[in-house]
């Protein structure tokens, strides 16, 4: 289900990031890459993190779906993801430790349910988000999420 | 009764909130509850009878909706559960599977 909306390269695993704009900037170049977002989305993310409240992509397990407005330069619906062994800071918060981000482009409000429904399965699942935070590498990663 | 989700952008942890609140809906057993995702911005007190959000919109949604529910995580269904058959009883929902 979710396997369409990922692009070529874009389920990524790293030991660690030097902190969340890196993480971003990591989670997003796939997408950049094949055309799906611009630059201006990168930046829209990163801007949103680092706003009052911006640690609100969050979602809980140690789980963050970084994405913004689509007008700030979504050309596709996709997703990407990045794993990395060492939590790092969202927003240099201390309450907010993520070890996965997804990055959600969808081109508006409503046409990417098919894509959040997928999503939502998958990470409601305890056990699969489990094995999602015990990840050695991107080959571990593909065999969770596609 | 309508349960309305809210989150900054409107379209990424509100509408996965209200994906996963769907599905507690449906684990209770409880029909014809009104669910939908918004940007908390736009939110009323006439928007809905409860809002979720998470944690980190707590504040931003303070008197935005007399009925303002915070969740700690918006993945966890045994918290989501929890808060959503809390809801529905404060509002006279009958709820079936609890």
């Amino acid at each position: 289900m979710l396997k369409e909306y990922f692009k070529d390269g874009a389920i990524l695993f790293a030991p660690e990031v030097a902190g969340w704009s890196e993480a971003v900037d990591e989670v997003t170049a796939p997408l950049l890459k094949a055309g799906s977002i611009t630059e201006g989305y990168v930046e829209a993310i990163k801007k949103s993190i680092a706003s009052p409240g911006g640690t609100y992509i969050d979602l809980g397990g140690q789980v963050a779906m970084a994405h913004a407005r689509p007008e700030t330069g979504v050309n596709a619906t996709s997703l990407s993801v990045l794993h990395v062994a060492k939590p790092f800071l969202l927003a240099d918060d201390e309450n907010h430790p993520i070890t996965t981000m997804f990055c959600l482009a969808a081109k508006d409000a409503n046409t990417h349910i098919e894509l959040m429904q997928a999503l939502a399965t998958l990470l409601t699942d305890a056990d699969k988000l489990k094995a999602l935070g015990e990840a050695t590498g991107a080959e571990d990663l593909r065999k969770i999420l596609l | 009764m309508k349960i309305l989700t809210a989150c900054s952008t409107g379209l990424g942890s509100s509408f996965m909130t209200q994906l996963n609140i769907d599905k507690a809906l449906k684990q209770l057993g409880v029909e014809g509850v009104e669910t939908d995702h918004t940007d908390i911005a736009s939110v009323t007190p006439a928007s809905a009878d409860t809002v979720f959000v998470g944690r980190d919109l707590a504040e931003a949604a303070q008197g935005k909706n007399p009925d303002v529910v915070v969740l700690d995580s918006l993945i966890d269904m045994n918290e989501i559960t929890k808060k959503v058959t809390a809801a529905l009883e404060r509002h006279g929902v009958e709820v079936p599977n609890k």
